[in-house]
């Protein structure tokens, strides 16, 4: 009869050694579950929000996003291979020991046992596997924090304040992370090898890993017999057993916890976050007390993987927000006020930005700082990079929303405001001079308050007032009108639309304007809307709960795109020149929009080249979340000029397409201020498709 | 120290002006009013005193149109207490305003009244000045640079050609102010709505006095000269077109 495939779990453990890691086993996991207590009762204590919606769904998604990885894979090589590595190795290797425990622990006193057989066989094949992964995994990511070292994992703060700041506690956790789990793989190899060297029973082939090794040790041992390698197991097995309790009883208390956290993030995390802002808490964000329980996961969940660091606007510009440090100060204060200090964390010494006592300390004004706060320019490409869910905007517009309350903000701005509060627009214009536009055009655009139309264009205010984008608001209606479209505006009942007031902070006066925009579209009857700004789509879109959840608001790509198309509108020659596109943050990024624009400029018989950061990875020109109304002099090296250097690396490329009226006021000042109007031209796309037209 | 703070509101700039009919006055029909920045001036000022030393503030100002939202502003911003004074002109005369400011100061309790040097449309810079001598109490305009020590208060006040005194006074005093020691601040929208719905303006109705005051005979745009004449040509000949316009010129 052949020997049935099995193994003994305790192998020549005398009873009392038995006992000793069961005792030790216990240990680890009250140490578990008090860390992770500490850490549920720090969310209980996270002001309260609605994120169990929808729950299945949430977890399917998660559950999705995780096993693939692919929110971690997504532009980055050689890190989100390992890491994917890892996390199936881990995966198999946590689900094999839960199997064995269940086995050991609980199906034998029912003299049940599902680790013999064919099942035995599998499961050292695959186990065997899956930890050579882990194992190429582990040793990949120390390749790359030891020797390729990432600019994303430089841990040096954006606001200077280096000196001051010792974050060697982050780098001494990481590489606990790292070397800790590749011991536990190696010694686990150890302790098969070991164990399969004694006796060598044929069926353990099927643990390809075990079997070479121990053909290997005996080899070494020169003899046939495995009777050496008895010490040796039972001390490679301790050394294994304890540094997997050592992990188990780390984990809350380490960075080993974004396991835990991140698939809480992930699951929690709102598909429309950022898109739609949470409303205000009266006075906004004022003490770590003020922040919402998801926003302390958020703290908890990043992994300082520094891709919102990097992809950052306002850090590549030089200022002193890094979304990075700005969670992971966020963090450093929440672990102190609710008792979840970090282990290995960063100090602030003394002299550095932290006061002695925190304790209700003002986080917008004293810890994270005005200046901080006012250089995002709610571009989402944090959000966009993070592979974990965080929603650093919803964190950074609740401050903003403390520091508006308190006044804490430049004249430039604090003028915009009030303009908006008094006229509805920032450019301290007439609400009657709205539609001064469209004197000059041929025809007379309907008045929407007045008679039926299909579609309702809400111009906002750019388009409306700034004598630049008003040319290409003409060109626009001119195109629309020989299209054919039944098409009106609301005249001068239209309001600034609010989504840079609301990303400004100033939710009454946010509220005020969509209040005064619902009037006007109560007043109106129409069946859509377009835009040509894709600040306006995205309030319109998403905050403005009078036109109903997701209603349906065009930006005018969509509508160009719709007219070629269907043929409505013909390029009478192709242009042929080679064209950049800059894809607007709250077109691409915020609004998913990516192929319209593309499928027109195609129609135009354009020869378009992306540059290197495009479509959802766009880069911000600079002037969002209020940016333009403020004093930006705090930033070194202009984003908008950056990305003018980006269009200019391409090949031959003379031409700059925008397709937002901010875009272009922001890049023709760019191209003015590099002086290399000789070389490239800011151009919208409704002017390249007037010159087809014609 | 208890602070009085007399504002005017004034025509918005934002809508073109055009002048009546008569041509005596701006056709006011459809002009939106707004508050005099130096009197926001004053206001922050005011805030700032009473923050560094507390005390209280009183904004007073003549019901119109928009005098509700402009006191209610002044509310959000940290004023204690708004006064709208109904039952005069809207367009009164500083001397008109200045008497009903001063009955309305007859119930208060005050220490000092800030208001701003001058309103931007009538430039008058009289409504201080006068409400000084109604109430018998010292007054210096051209304001800035308030600081209270004890019971005193000291301040600059500005010369023309740069000169600059420094006073001391003792309450009770009228200062009309040039300039608040920063921007004056923002209320956020928020803050007005709701002060709007748990707050209420004290309203006092006085019986109109008439003043003296200034009549405008005639009100009309800068009258355009005849422009510009454009010399064109070489150097040369602009040149001796130059000096023979000079000859002429010279008689």
């Amino acid at each position: 009869m052949p020997e049935n495939p099995t193994r003994e779990v305790f192998l020549h453990l005398a009873t009392w050694q038995q006992v000793v890691f069961y005792v030790a086993g216990a240990l680890a996991s009250v140490i578990f579950v008090y860390g992770f207590w500490l850490r549920l009762r720090k969310y209980r204590k996270g002001r309260p929000d609605h994120r169990f919606d929808r729950l299945g769904r949430r977890i399917l998604r998660a559950a999705g996003t995780i096993l693939s990885n692919s929110t971690v894979r997504r532009g980055e090589g050689l890190g989100g291979i390992a890491h994917t590595l890892i996390l199936w190795g881990f995966i198999a290797l946590f689900i094999g020991t839960c199997i064995v425990a269940l086995d050991h622990d609980f199906l034998r006193f029912f003299g049940l046992k599902l680790l013999q057989g064919n099942f035995y066989l599998g499961f050292s094949l695959v186990l065997d596997v899956l930890g050579v992964l882990f194992v190429v995994g582990l040793i990949m990511m120390i390749v790359r924090r030891v020797a390729l070292k990432p600019a994303a994992l430089d841990y040096a703060r954006a606001d200077h304040q280096d000196g001051k700041v010792d974050r060697s506690g982050y780098v001494t956790d990481d590489m606990i992370f790292v070397w800790l789990l590749l011991a536990i793989a190696i010694t686990g190899y150890a302790v098969e090898g070991l164990r399969i060297g004694q006796t060598m029973p044929e069926f353990e082939r099927w643990s390809p890993v075990g079997w070479s090794l121990a053909e290997t040790l005996r080899s070494f041992s020169g003899g046939e017999s495995g009777d050496g390698m008895f010490e040796a197991h039972l001390w490679s097995w301790w050394i294994h057993g304890l540094f997997a309790l050592a992990f188990v009883a780390y984990v809350p208390f380490s960075k080993m916890m974004h396991i835990v956290t991140d698939a809480a993030n992930l699951v929690f995390t709102d598909e429309r976050a950022g898109r739609r802002l949470p409303p205000a808490l009266a006075g906004g964000a004022a003490s770590i007390t003020d922040f919402t329980w998801k926003e302390l996961l958020d703290f908890d969940a990043c992994t300082k993987c520094g891709r919102c660091h990097v992809s950052c606007p306002a850090a590549a510009a030089g200022t002193t927000l890094s979304p990075r440090d700005l969670i992971l100060d966020l963090r450093t204060l929440a672990g102190d006020a609710f008792g979840t200090p970090e282990f290995l964390g960063q100090r602030f010494r003394a002299g550095s930005k932290w006061p002695e006592n925190t304790d209700g300390v003002d986080v917008a004004e004293k810890l994270i700082r005005p200046e901080t706060l006012w250089s995002c320019t709610t571009c989402m490409a944090c959000m966009e990079a993070c592979p974990v869910g965080i929603e650093h905007l919803t964190s950074i517009v609740q401050m903003r929303r403390h520091l508006v309350d308190r006044g804490n903000m430049d004249d430039n701005l604090k003028d915009a405001l009030m303009s908006l509060g008094d006229y509805g627009n920032s450019f301290g214009e007439s609400p009657k001079k709205r539609a001064r536009w469209t004197k000059g055009l041929s025809f007379k655009v309907k008045d929407a308050r007045k008679e039926p139309v299909k579609t309702l264009w809400f111009v906002g205010d750019f388009a409306s007032y700034d004598p630049r984008i008003q040319a290409l608001s003409r060109r626009v209606a001119e195109v629309f009108d020989r299209a054919g479209l039944d098409f009106g505006i609301l005249y001068d009942a239209e309001r600034n639309a609010g989504n840079d007031v609301r990303r400004v902070g100033e939710e009454g006066l946010f509220e005020m304007l969509a209040e005064d925009n619902a009037k006007a579209f109560e007043a109106a009857d129409f069946e859509e809307i377009v835009t040509t700004d894709p600040h306006t789509l995205n309030a319109l879109r998403h905050e403005y709960p009078i036109l109903g959840d997701s209603p349906t608001v065009h930006h005018y790509t969509g509508v160009l795109a719709r007219l070629f198309a269907d043929a409505t509108l013909k390029a009478a020659r192709p242009l042929g020149h080679r064209v950049t596109y800059h894809d607007p943050c709250y077109l691409a990024r915020y609004n998913g929009e990516i192929d319209a624009p593309r499928e027109v400029m195609h129609a135009l018989g354009l020869d378009l080249q992306d540059m290197p950061r495009c479509g959802t990875n766009t880069f911000c020109c600079g002037a969002g979340g209020g940016r333009i109304w403020m004093d930006t002099s705090n930033e070194q090296r202009r984003t908008s000029e950056q990305r003018i250097e980006e269009a200019l690396a391409l090949d031959g490329v003379r031409i700059f397409v925008t397709t937002c009226p901010k875009d272009y006021t922001m890049y023709s000042d760019a191209v003015k201020n590099l002086g290399v109007e000789e070389r490239i031209e800011v151009k919208d796309l409704i002017e390249l498709v007037c010159e087809a037209l014609d | 120290m208890n602070i009085v703070v007399p504002i005017k509101l004034v025509p918005d700039l934002v809508e073109e002006l055009e002048i009546n009919d008569e041509a005596t006055d701006l056709e006011r029909d459809f002009l939106t009013y707004r508050i005099n920045e130096f009197d926001d001036h004053a206001i922050e000022e005011a805030l700032q005193l009473k923050e560094a030393h507390g005390g209280s503030v009183a904004v007073v100002a003549l019901e119109r149109e928009e005098t509700d939202k402009v006191l209610y502003t002044a509310l959000a911003k940290g004023a204690d207490k708004a006064v709208k004074i109904t039952g005069l002109d809207e367009d009164a005369s500083s001397h008109t305003a200045a008497k009903a400011m001063c009955k309305v100061l007859g119930d208060m309790e005050y220490d000092v009244v800030l208001t701003g040097v001058q309103a931007a449309d009538d430039r008058d810079g009289q409504l201080g000045v006068l409400m000084a001598s109604y109430l018998s109490i010292p007054h210096v305009s051209v304001v800035s640079d308030i600081a209270i020590a004890g019971d005193k208060l000291t301040l600059h006040k500005e010369y023309s050609g740069g000169v600059m005194a420094s006073f001391e006074v003792t309450p009770k005093v009228l200062l009309g102010v040039q300039a608040a020691r920063q921007t004056p601040r923002y209320a956020p929208v928020s803050r007005v709505r709701q002060i709007m719905k748990e707050a209420e303006l004290d309203e006092v109705e006085v019986e109109a006095e008439p003043g003296a005051g200034s009549i405008v005979r005639r009100m009309y745009t800068p009258e355009k000269g005849e422009g510009a004449e454009m010399l064109d040509g070489s150097t040369e000949e602009i040149a001796g077109k130059i000096a023979a316009l000079l000859n002429e010129k010279k008689g």
